[in-house]
This record gives C-alpha cells, structure tokens and sequence, in this order.
C-alpha cells in the first residue's frame, strides 16, 4: 500500500514538473534558481540545505506552492469530469451523450451565426488590416474609445442570455418517457441525470460561511494585511470565505487566487494584443462595441468605465491563451465545423458584465484584465456553453430547480399553475452571475464566495434564496411580467446576511 | 447619537492621517461650544434684523433644555392634534414632492387658507416673510427656506461669508485658522479652512483680481454670474485680456443685463480627479433644520456628475463648456447624454472605487474633508443667517475633487432640482424628500416649531448627522462631570457613507 502510495506521488509528481515546465512561469523561475545557486549564501558542500534556505528566502518558495496549488487544483478539476475524448467509445451508451452533443451544436450554431454574419456584411472573419486613417485615429482615441466613430446599425449581438435558455428548454434525454408529455409541462431539469448537490451538501460545502469569527472589523484589516504578505494563495482563498473582504484588499486577493499577479511578460503580452487591435479590424471588434453600448454603457453603476472595458474586451477578443485554457468539451458530432474569433469566444449580448465589476478594482486596464481573464477561464464560459461540468449552467438550472422543489414547493406549485418556468425568471442572474442585477458593492461580496469556495454553485442558490425573499410578493401575482417586476430592482438586496440565514435555517 | 462628534474627530488638513490633527480639532471644537450662547449674541449685534420672530431665537441658549417640553408634551400634542388635518401647499408641481405630502395624509390648501406645511420657491418665502406682507407663522407651520437662504447659496456672498469667518477666527487666535506658506511661494493659505477656490467678485475686486493672476500667469479662471444657476452665462478665461475684452464688450449697448450683474471669478481647479477620463462633481444634500444652534445633516445617496465628453484641457476645448461643466442642465444638451443614467453616478460607488483602487485611509480622509468643508461653510454663515425657527431647507452642494483627492466647494443650491432625469434618480429624490420630512417633523409628524429637533434614528433615514451644536453642548456639559469618557467619544467615528 505504502509502495503504492509511493509511487502515485512520484506519478504526480512527474505529471506536475511535466507541467509547471509548460508554464510562462518556468523561465523566470529557473532562472532566478540559477542565479541563486551561483550566489554565495549557497555552499555547494551544504547544497541542499543552503540551496532551500536560499530559495525561501528569495520567496521563490511561495511561488513554487503557489504554482502547485493552482496546478494540483485545475487537475483535480479535470478528473471531476469523466473525460470524454479518453472514451469515444462508450458515446452511445454515456446517459449524457446528447447533452454533450447538444454542447457541440451550441458553438456550432453560435460560430455559425458569426459567419453568417460576415458573409452579409462582406468582411473577413479573420479581420483585415485597419487602413491608415483608421488605424491613427483608433491609437488617437484609444483611451477614450466611446468618442470612436463607426456605424454599429447592422451589427446585433449574435446571442442573448434567451437564446441559450431556450435551448437549454429544449433538451431533450433518451431516458424521457414520451408517454408523460400529455401530463408534466415539458420544462423541466430533473430528467438530466447530472449529479448536483442538495441543501444539506451545500450546508457542508459552505460551513466556513456560518462560522462565528472572533476577529472585529478593525482585525479583519490587520489580518487580510498579513495574509496578503504571506503571498499564499491557499490562504488568500481561504480568506475570500468570510463574505467581508475589505474592499481596498479585494483586488489583490483575487489576483493571489486567481494567481493573475502582473509578470513582465503579461504586460508585453498586453501591448502584444493591443497592437493586434490596432493594427486589424475584426468583426468581433463591432460586436464587442455593440455589446458595450447595449450594456455597461447605459447601467448606472458601471456607464462611467466604459472606455476602460473598450480597451479590456477588445483585447481579450484577440487573446489565443483564452482558447488554449478553456477546455472545451468535445464529442463527435458530424458536420461542417466553422471557426470562431482568435479568442474563441464569440461575444453575445452582456459579455462586457462579466468584465465590469473588476473596475471597482483596478485603476489600470493591464491589471484589471490579467484577473478578469483568469475568471473569466476559471468560471465564466461555463456559464455561456452547454457541458456536463458539475458547475457548468445546466448543471446550475438543475440545481436550481431541485433547490426549488425541495425547499420552496409552495413556489413551486405556483409556477407550475401559473405554467411559467421558474428558470425564465431567473437564468438572466444566472448566466450574468448577477452582474449588472446586483449593486457592485453585493456583487463583488458574491463573487467573494465563488473564489473562496471555488463553486458557482452560489448562483442559483442566491437565485433561490431571492425568490424566497420576495415569496410572499410573487405568490399574490399571477403573471410572467409581475413577477419579473417583483425581481428586477435587487438594490435592496444584501448577499452576505441572506446567504447565512438561508444556509442556518432549518 | 454618536454622530455629531465626526467631523471633528479627523484631519481636516488632507495631507497627513496622524493623531495631532485629531488632537487639534477636537480640542478647536470643544473650545467652541463652550461660550456658544455669548457667540449667538455677539453675532446677534451683527445681524439686520430681519424677522420680529427671529428676534425671539437670538437669546435662547443652546444648552437650554426644551427637550423637556417636548418629552412632557408629547403625548398631550399628538392626542391634541389629532384632529389637525395638515394642509400642504407647495409652488413647484412635482410629484416627489406632492407623493410624499400626500402619502402622509395631508391635504393640498392654497398659500391663502391655513397651511401647515410650505413647500415655496424662494419667491414665494421672501414674499412671505417680507415686512409688507405682515404674515406671521403660527407654531404649526413649517416652510422649506430661511429667508436669507441667499447668505449661503448667491456665489459673491457665499465667498464673502467663508472670508469673514476665517477672519473673524484668525482675529479670535482660534487654531482653525492657522495659515501654512503656500507651496508657491506667493503668499498664505488657510491650513483647514482652504475649501473654496479663490474667488473675486467682478466688477469690485478687479484690481484684486489682476494682482493674483499676475501670480499666476498659467492658471485658468472660471466666471460665473453671482444670480444665475444650471451652468448659465459661465465661461473660462486663460487670458487677462480675454477679460478686458468681455468687460469692453460687456459696457456696450448690446449686453445691458450683463453689465448690471456682478460675477465672481474664481480659480478654475484644472485638476479634477477623473473617473474613466472623465470629469464629474459631487451633488450631495444637506439638511439644515436650524441654523442657531446649528443642526446639520448630509444625505448619504449623493451622486457624481459626470462630463459626457472626456476631460481635455488644451485651449482648442476651453469653449467646449461640456468637456468643463458637469450640470445636468448643460450636459442634457449635448449629443452623448444618456437618458438611462443621466451620467449620475452614486457615491457609494464612488466610494467603493475608491477604496478599491485607493485604499481605505485616502478613502475615509476624502469623504471626512468633505464632511468638514461642509460644517464649516454653514458656520461661516450661521451667524448673519435668520434662524427663523418655521425654517428648515435642503441644499444641493456642489463639490469638485481634485486629483490630490481634496475636495473644493464650487456653490450651495438652495433650490436644488426637484426634477427626475432616471429612474433611480426619482427614486432618490422621493427618498430624499421622504427622509426630510421625517427629519424636520417632530414624531408625530405635526409641524411644529417648539420641538426640540432631536430626530430618531430612525426618523434620520438616509441622512447621517454632520454637527448638532445643542446636543455637543449637552456632551460637553456631560463629559465635563465626566472627562474619562470625553475622549471615547469624541474619537468615535461615525458609519461611513454606505
């Protein structure tokens, strides 16, 4: 057993030095290690232990943790996931196989509508280069791209959260029963045979949450301090689960968790894709200013950072690492195939939200992007693409329906009489992760807890969690638009206090 | 309760977060409520007399408990009232306004028939309390202005009044007035009491005028006429002579109304913080229910103003007054104004921005100098104000923050707009008129003027206490029997601005 032990550690090993030598990361660090053990504190009679003290000392150290904990974390990740590239043969008889299927039809269908729309407007979907005028007047302008004239009228988003829900809606397993059809309303979840958690694993998952913390306010400040020196990751994401980080520290503490700290070759990096937007017209670009104008630039809350998320998703539109991070599912699916923007993210209506929080906490767009990238890869294209990850969306409406039957049946029979599906009222929080629904200072409090608890399994329990707040109101309405009525201002709403009551009661 | 020892509490200098500046306030502030009954009336003396009833405040100390009155009487008021149908009247047909009067039950009477509750335009007040009219207030009416609102809101008086205050308290040796060397070398500023940009009136103070431009050759200057509001008749000079020649201009016979009017010219502060390249001001609400003592309190849902067309300071855009002002009235007009968010933006963000990207400390030491500019620009005319007790009023003020973080005073609307451009601004502005009834009315929401105007916590809703002068009193008077607790207190800070 030990031997077994044993080598499994080796294994991981291997597999983690393997990877960390993949890494943009590996450079610096080997050379800084060069330089270390060229340098006099290292005795080459004591190497090993003068080389460790040299290392510690240097914080190479905390870098070195830092690099394994993310590691070790996206790998877990993985094996969470049955992998479906490693058995193509069992597809017919995976249960989720046409949830996968439908996954792929998905970005078939999104990419698709990208390329229909070049060919209308006549543009290259690869972009073309901006020709001179343009290309000066665009570096002109660059820090204030809102005054950037183009005509926008024919340029739509190629998707809206609707679209998605729709097709969410629609699918269909081979495990439903046909004959039922006459009876259930054809909306609902259960049938998807995705394991997620109920009430008292979610209990379990968020128990640091309605820990008593004997630290005052003032405390909180002193000790996030000291954890930010610390420099560790593991403990800056323990932190984030308090629900009460004190704003001025926020941003560094997503950085460390997010481990999106600035290095030299993130900001050539930066310049790098700047320079691509500069230099080439794409039809993202539109897509990306259309989005803005719909969105961030019409909130109250966020209309005044507009030209810095010019800058931000303009870049990330041209950004190939999103592509080489994501990890997409994959299934066989027969068919033409079509390509998508570099970043592989084809922009739809409200993509600028995931991206605007960040701007209460970075003054500069370098910083501000490293990090909202790193969500973005982390969390957020779950929230856009169909997959059969525990916390991708149809695992999240899942969730949400059977919080909803269990917890809030008396809701739940409303609905159903009312032949509205509760996910309708909802899926706009879900798929936005409440950006622009919440007041950025509750927002940044909620996505507090999806770091600390690396989970967006936080949405559509906060979804449910307002649904039963305002209960009593949505149960004297009986329409679509009522309801949503009752819903739309969340001004009011305060994340932290409701989560833990909502996870104490009984 | 602990409100009111704020503002006293932290650095007013913006330079330095140490415990000397606290030590010094406090001890300013102390020092000052003390005698406050003698400085009433030496400022008594000052004071044209305006109003018979007015008289009647002069004497009555702050120290002076009607508290009990009110305590003893309040169950026999509210039995007594509740037959009291309250009328409302009000000039301005605006449906925040009209809502709220009548969510509370009142009733809609003419300014003729027996009105509890005026909400007037300045017009209006001033026929009202003028001599001709011989109108006098009973105990259960209020009205939204004091009669000389003007002291505090016409911008050559407003300036007038701030320079003799800190006269009158350098005269005084009162520490609050200590001057530090300007960092250019040409001459003093007020250590803590530096809030206003330097200001002339024109035509009268022009020989002023020149000789400080001429310290400053580079500087822009901003002229602004002292009657008008909403970003009228306003325009930057960077040239003496672009002066001479609207001066010039102005004595001809094609401007006659510019030529009767009197403008102030002020330092244009050219390096305003911005805020995504962006320039904006601070509209925030402040609640006067009395001015002796003096009884201030700060809306917390202010909200920043912003420029819809980035922030350029090149000669070409001096005329371009939309890149300059920040009015919604002027901004309305340009191409680039959103309805949706009326370039409003709320101070809680600003304050959560700043925090993030800032730091807590800048944070704090910004929103407690703006808390102090506003004390003291109410103190600077408490004493030539008539403290009629009928009165209460809501000023707008309008606050430009420099890239230093300090903020400046730009001018006090005393009539600040009603009117709703968003939707969350409506929402606003009802909770704004909502929160200052509650806090002007006595708790059984009967106007009446023998209340000690000691509002709930509750009934304080959105509003924070700036300075209570009464209640500071009765503390000094409380922690002199007892100076161990003196410090606690006055050390406390009050919640901040969310």
């Amino acid at each position: 057993m030990e031997e077994l032990q044993d080598s499994s550690i080796h294994h991981m090993t291997a597999k983690l030095i393997a990877a960390i030598k993949n890494t943009k990361c590996y450079e610096p660090i080997y050379n800084e290690l060069q330089r270390l053990v060229a340098s006099p504190s290292v005795d080459k009679n004591d190497m090993r232990n003068t080389l460790e003290d040299a290392i510690k000392a240097a914080g190479l150290e905390t870098e070195i943790r830092n690099m394994i904990f993310n590691l070790v974390r996206s790998r877990l990740k993985k094996i969470e996931v049955p992998d479906a590239r490693l058995t193509p043969k069992s597809s017919q008889s995976d249960p989720l196989s046409y949830l996968k299927r439908a996954g792929v039809l998905w970005d078939r269908r999104v990419r698709k509508s990208l390329n229909a729309m070049c060919g209308e407007l006549k543009v290259p979907l690869h972009g073309q280069p901006r020709i001179s005028a343009d290309r000066e007047d665009f570096i002109a302008k660059w820090n204030e791209l809102s005054n950037y004239n183009m005509d926008l009228a024919n340029y739509r988003p190629v998707y809206a959260p609707k679209d998605l829900l729709e097709v969410l809606l629609s699918l269909k397993g081979p495990s439903r029963p046909n004959e039922n059809n006459d009876q259930i309303p054809q909306w609902e979840f259960s049938h998807i045979a995705l394991p997620v958690k109920n009430l008292f694993e979610l209990r379990t998952h968020y128990a640091d949450l309605l820990r008593n913390d004997p630290y005052g306010v003032h405390d909180l400040a002193v000790q996030c301090q000291r954890i930010l020196d610390s420099k560790l990751a593991p403990m800056c994401q323990q932190y984030l689960k308090k629900g009460a980080t004190p704003a001025p520290y926020r941003g560094a503490l997503w950085a460390a968790v997010l481990d999106s700290k600035l290095h030299d070759f993130d900001i050539e990096n930066w310049q790098k894709l700047r320079n691509s937007v500069w230099t080439t017209d794409h039809i993202v670009d539109k897509l990306v200013f259309k989005d803005i104008q719909l969105t961030a630039s019409n909130d109250d809350q966020y209309f005044v950072f507009e030209d810095v998320l010019y800058q931000v998703l303009l870049c990330f539109s041209r950004d190939t690492e999103i592509a080489n991070c994501v990890e997409y599912e994959t299934f066989p699916v027969k068919g033409k195939t079509y390509e998508g923007p570099p970043s592989g993210v084809v922009p739809f209506h409200g993509i600028c939200m995931f991206a605007a929080p960040f701007c209460y906490l970075f003054d500069s767009p370098v910083s501000l992007y490293y990090t909202f990238r790193a969500f973005y890869i982390r969390y957020c294209h779950r929230l856009t693409t169909i997959n059969t990850h525990p916390q991708g969306i149809v695992s999240l409406c899942l969730l949400f329906e059977k919080l909803l039957q269990t917890y809030e049946p008396q809701l739940w029979s409303h609905f159903r009489e009312l032949q509205i599906q509760p996910l309708r009222v909802v899926f706009k929080w879900l798929m936005r992760g409440f950006s622009g629904h919440l007041p950025p200072d509750q927002l940044l409090v909620l996505w507090d807890l999806i770091l600390g608890f690396d989970s967006l399994e936080i949405l559509p329990l906060f979804a449910i969690i307002i649904l039963s707040f305002r209960k009593d109101s949505i149960m004297q309405v009986s329409s679509l638009d009522s309801i949503e009525a009752i819903l739309a201002d969340l001004s009011s709403i305060k994340v932290l206090p409701l989560v833990q009551l909502a996870l104490s009661r009984d | 309760m602990q409100g009111y020892v704020r503002v006293y509490s932290r650095n007013a200098d913006g330079t330095s977060g140490g415990g000397a500046g606290d030590g010094e306030g406090t001890i300013v502030y102390y020092g000052c409520a003390g005698p406050i009954g003698e400085w009433t009336q030496r400022i008594a003396s000052l004071q044209p007399t305006i109003d018979q009833s007015v008289a009647t405040m002069y004497g009555r100390l702050p120290g002076a408990n009607n508290g009990n009155s009110n305590a003893a009487g309040g169950a026999g008021v509210a039995s007594s009232h509740e037959r009291i149908k309250i009328g409302f009247c009000t000039d301005l047909d605006k449906s925040v306004l009209v809502n709220n009067f009548e969510k509370r039950g009142w009733n809609q009477v003419n300014g003729d028939d027996d009105w509890h509750f005026y909400w007037a335009g300045v017009q209006t007040c001033r026929n009202i309390f003028s001599v001709d009219s011989g109108y006098r207030m009973h105990d259960n009416q209020m009205i939204n202005h004091f009669p000389n609102h003007y002291e505090l809101s016409r911008k050559d008086l407003l300036v007038k009044n701030i320079k003799r205050y800190r006269k009158d308290l350098e005269r005084d040796g009162n520490p609050l007035a200590e001057k530090t060397e300007s960092n250019n070398s040409s001459g003093t500023r007020y250590l803590y009491l530096d809030f206003v940009p330097t200001t002339f009136v024109l035509p009268a103070d022009y020989n002023m005028f020149v000789e400080e431009y001429r310290k400053f050759p580079l500087s822009t200057w901003i002229m602004k006429p002292c009657g008008k509001s909403q970003g009228a008749g306003i325009f930057l000079i960077n040239k003496l002579s672009k002066l001479k020649k609207w001066s010039r201009e102005a004595k001809g016979p094609f401007h006659p109304q510019i030529a009767k009017e009197s403008y102030v010219i002020s330092r244009y502060i050219d390096n305003p913080l911005l805020i995504g390249g962006k320039k904006f001001d601070l509209r925030l609400y402040v609640l006067v229910a009395s001015f002796r003592p003096l009884k201030a309190y700060l809306f917390k849902l202010g909200f920043c103003r912003f420029c819809t067309v980035k922030y350029d300071t090149s000669v070409t855009e001096l005329d371009n007054m939309y890149v300059h002002l920040t009015n919604v009235s002027v901004q309305k007009h340009g191409g680039e104004y959103n309805t949706l968010h009326g370039g409003k933006w709320s101070v809680q963000n600003l304050a959560l921005y700043l925090e993030g990207t800032r730091g807590k400390e800048v944070t704090d030491r910004l929103f407690g100098a703006i808390s102090w500019l506003i004390v003291h620009s109410l103190r600077a005319v408490a004493p030539v104000m008539a403290s009629d007790r009928h009165c209460f009023e809501c000023y707008g003020y309008d606050i430009i923050i420099d890239n230093a973080l300090k903020p400046w005073l730009v001018e006090v609307n005393a009539s600040p707009s009603l009117t709703s451009t968003t939707v969350n601004d409506r929402i606003l502005k009802y909770k704004l008129i909502d929160n200052i009834l509650s806090v002007v009315l006595p708790p059984d929401g009967v106007p009446d003027v023998r209340w000690n105007k000691v509002p709930t916590a509750d009934a304080m809703g959105n509003f924070e206490l700036l300075i209570d002068e009464e209640l500071a009193a009765q503390d000094e008077a409380q922690s002199n029997s007892n100076t161990s607790s003196h410090h606690a207190k006055s050390s406390r800070m009050s919640s901040r601005w969310k």
